[in-house]
């Protein structure tokens, strides 16, 4: 589960480097992605490219690994056999996808442990919304189905992008997104359609994730440099405001056929220009809870930092029989 | 204490601002091993990526449940990375074949011919799949094996040699540690139908 | 409770979801990415055995699985104390992983021949599943249980506390004459040697004792509704959703 990629956060005079890459070679590579054809580890490839690229498998891999934490709170308590085992097939598939996208990552060249050792330190982003609490069953309801639908919109465009790890790695998780998204989906049909306890439970839910859900795809890129590279080469597939339009496009009947409220009266699709229009998100707060004033981000990187901590004798244990370890860059 | 709406958190009694992690003396991960999975009898293995793990038992472990614990499975191989060799990758319309040429033998006694399994990526951003066993008596010699016999195949865009022994198999009178997983509907999007409850509710609220 | 098969079946499956939920707690917070995903996959299984267990007792006149499994209380429950212990360090979890799962394995493996024939088919159809739960367990406990000094004594820790509740999975019940007398199952005694024997085999392949069984009282009581103090908390942390309100379709 992952947002856009954002390159709002690239500092504006960030150079490009690519004064620096053989005219050549960077000539072959562009040629290729324009043909349509992946890149493999073993390419050439820019350094900006690599460089973003890592930067941004990373990001969604910590996003899964934290994810799984916002839903995991309700998986001792989720309602019935079928709720229950689903709840922790899901959160197990939100831990599957860190491997995989962490797989991704280390293909380009960085080790796992350094990923997981950024995160704990705080060093690497994650998204947003997962410094959010889940007070209710209901909010965990909300994030399995609407969250979800945000990241595999996401999700999809990243799969046309031009570097086969992850596009291999996004064609397993967009499959087992699926199986979020329609059980989200049912499970938050069950709580609007239900009782009046399970309906006010899940109205209050929707109107505590709408704000976050709508910062989920990032601000409006800035038009710069970058952006049009990163476009070119295929790593950044889409606007983050077409991500947030079209997940508007799809969603936003769906909520509402079920007798939901979306709490922003300014929410209506323009006819005109079929564009939707919204109250412009809280960005100075988005901003604030990146930075680490989110209502959990401090417990999230806590428990992550535990999990770690905790099962360190584990991995001393296993890795005490070995010769001295050395890192191993997965193949593909 | 940290409290959390987890009660799983709240049981373990995390102090309310983390301590610094502890820096690490050594690096501290496991090597890896690639994976491949066959979905049903007959089926050529295919790629479908990486473990981390201290040895390969453990490594088949975690790999069943990464990579098999949706639908049919009738089969896993798992390898050490690090002992796989693999060819330059050619473009889309290309056959890495035609850059390959025979061994020339060199003055060392030849080494005892083995097995090695050879898996071709026909695409950029696919998974290399199993053509089959060669065997040569080295992994560079293997590669001129498989250029004669599935050479023909084209595109090859990068080719895989696996010596047979590093790879490591289940045996078949345990393939049955499948045998339940197509039965696990709870972790599959069909499972899930709702649309008649969503009728059924408009037709009450005269919403439709 | 007096029918013979319905006392098997609680006792098989209060256990099963019992285990189950606990260790459901270790989903994102393992100490190994692929271990975290193997050991919920597990946890998962047990509770579809729980499930299909339950499921029988219904077809037996008893209510639905989710009645039963999320509103009684723990003097209804007849899981061994085992199961419902606090999952501890990883250390913990895995030797209770261990002891349970090879006395499921064995214990599904005799019910494949149970007189009973729906539960006979049940355990049938989990022989493999259970095959890779106990591969798990014997390859975690042979790789830790020779290793280093710190492993060792976590390992050995959790062997010497969990043991006296492993013995509590053969406590027998009153039922236990008709089970046998009726070819239900071979009985907790004879599972209980094999047992021994299986765990004594692994464990010889290690450096961690078993410690002395003449020197041990087993830690019964589940099997008829006495349990630990955590037991109750863990049904009303379960049930905390689903009793919000009982009408509801969730």
């Amino acid at each position: 589960m992952y947002g856009s990629v954002s390159t709002h956060d690239i500092p504006a005079q960030a150079t490009t480097g690519l004064e620096n890459e053989d005219p050549q070679q960077l000539a072959e590579f562009e040629a290729r992605i324009a043909r349509g054809e992946k890149i493999e580890p073993d390419d050439y490839m820019p350094a900006l490219y690599r460089k973003q690229l890592i930067r941004m498998i990373e990001q969604h891999a910590h996003s899964e690994i934290i994810g799984s934490l916002p839903e995991g709170t309700w998986i001792t308590r989720a309602p019935g056999f079928r709720r229950k085992m689903a709840q922790m097939a899901k959160v197990q598939d939100e831990v599957g996808h860190a491997q995989l996208l962490y797989s991704a990552a280390e293909t380009l060249g960085k080790s796992r442990e350094d990923m997981l050792t950024d995160l704990i330190n705080g060093k690497s982003k994650y998204s947003n919304v997962f410094n959010y609490p889940t007070p209710t069953w209901a909010d965990s309801n909300a994030i399995s189905w609407l969250i979800d639908a945000g990241a595999i919109v996401n999700q999809m465009a990243n799969a046309r992008g031009s570097y086969g790890p992850y596009c291999r790695a996004l064609e397993r998780i967009c499959a087992e997104e699926s199986f979020h998204l329609k059980y989200g989906h049912d499970a938050v049909v069950h709580m609007a359609t239900g009782t009046p306890i399970q309906r006010r439970m899940m109205q209050e839910a929707l109107n505590r994730w709408w704000p976050p859900i709508m910062t989920f795809f990032g601000p409006a890129d800035k038009a710069s440099q970058h952006t049009e590279i990163l476009m070119r080469w295929k790593v950044k597939m889409a606007s983050n405001d077409d991500c947030r339009q079209q997940f508007l496009d799809m969603y936003v009947p769906k909520i509402l056929e079920i007798g939901l409220t979306i709490p922003d009266p300014n929410l209506r699709k323009n006819e005109e220009t079929g564009k939707w229009e919204y109250t412009e998100p809280d960005w100075e707060e988005l901003r604030r809870v990146i930075n680490g004033d989110g209502p959990c981000n401090q417990e999230r990187l806590a428990v992550r930092r535990a999990a770690e901590e905790n099962g360190a004798w584990v991995r001393r244990a296993l890795q005490a029989k070995r010769q001295a370890p050395k890192a191993v860059r997965p193949l593909a | 204490m940290l409290s959390s709406l987890d009660p799983r958190i709240a049981r373990l009694a995390l102090p309310d601002t983390a301590p610094a992690p502890t820096p690490k003396a050594a690096f501290d991960q496991f090597e890896t091993f690639e994976v491949f999975h066959q979905k049903k009898d007959g089926a050529a293995y295919t790629y479908v990526g990486p473990v981390h793990a201290p040895s390969a038992d453990v490594a088949f472990l975690f790999a069943k449940e990464q990579y098999s614990r949706r639908f049919a499975c009738t089969g896993m191989w798992v390898v050490p990375t690090s002992a796989i060799n693999l060819t330059p990758y050619v473009g889309d319309q290309e056959s890495v074949y035609d850059g390959v040429s025979a061994i020339v033998p060199t003055a060392d006694a030849p080494a005892e011919p083995q097995e090695y399994a050879i898996f071709h990526l026909k695409k950029r951003g696919k998974a290399h799949t199993n053509v089959g066993l060669v065997r040569a008596a080295s992994a560079a010699d293997a590669l001129y094996q498989a250029k004669l016999t599935f050479g023909e195949q084209r595109p090859v865009v990068n080719v895989w040699v696996l010596p047979w022994n590093e790879v490591l198999t289940l045996d078949p009178a345990d393939r049955d540690i499948w045998l339940t997983t197509p039965e696990k509907k709870y972790r599959d999007a069909i499972a899930y139908k709702v649309q008649d409850r969503i009728e059924r509710f408009k037709l009450e609220t005269g919403t439709k | 409770m007096t029918d013979p098969k319905k006392d098997l079946l609680y006792r098989l499956a209060d256990d099963q979801l019992i285990l189950g939920h606990r260790n459901s707690e270790w989903n994102g917070l393992g100490p190994i990415l692929e271990e975290d995903i193997a050991f919920s996959s597990m946890a998962q299984d047990k509770l579809g055995h729980a499930l299909q267990l339950y499921s029988l007792l219904h077809e037996l006149g008893e209510a639905e699985p989710d009645t039963v499994a999320f509103t009684r209380n723990a003097a209804q429950f007849h899981c061994s104390q085992l199961v419902e212990l606090p999952i501890g360090d990883y250390a913990f979890s895995l030797m209770r992983h261990f002891l349970f799962d090879h006395a499921e394995l064995l214990r599904f493996e005799a019910l494949a021949a149970s007189s009973y024939e729906p539960l006979a088919q049940v355990a049938r159809k989990l022989k493999g599943e259970l095959k890779y739960h106990v591969l798990h367990a014997n390859t975690w406990i042979r790789q830790l249980g020779t290793s280093t000094e710190e492993a060792l004594e976590k390992l050995q820790a959790a062997l010497d506390l969990t043991l006296p509740y492993a013995l509590g999975l053969f406590e027998k019940t009153e039922a236990e004459p008709a089970i046998i007398a009726e070819g239900l199952f071979i009985g907790e005694d004879v599972l209980r040697a094999q047992w021994l024997e299986n765990i004594s085999r692994v464990l010889n392949q290690t450096q961690l004792e078993l410690p002395d069984l003449s020197a041990i009282t087993p830690v019964g009581g589940g099997r008829h509704g006495e349990h630990t103090e955590f037991l109750q908390p863990l049904l009303d942390e379960m049930a905390e959703v689903f009793r919000l309100d009982p009408t509801a379709d969730w």
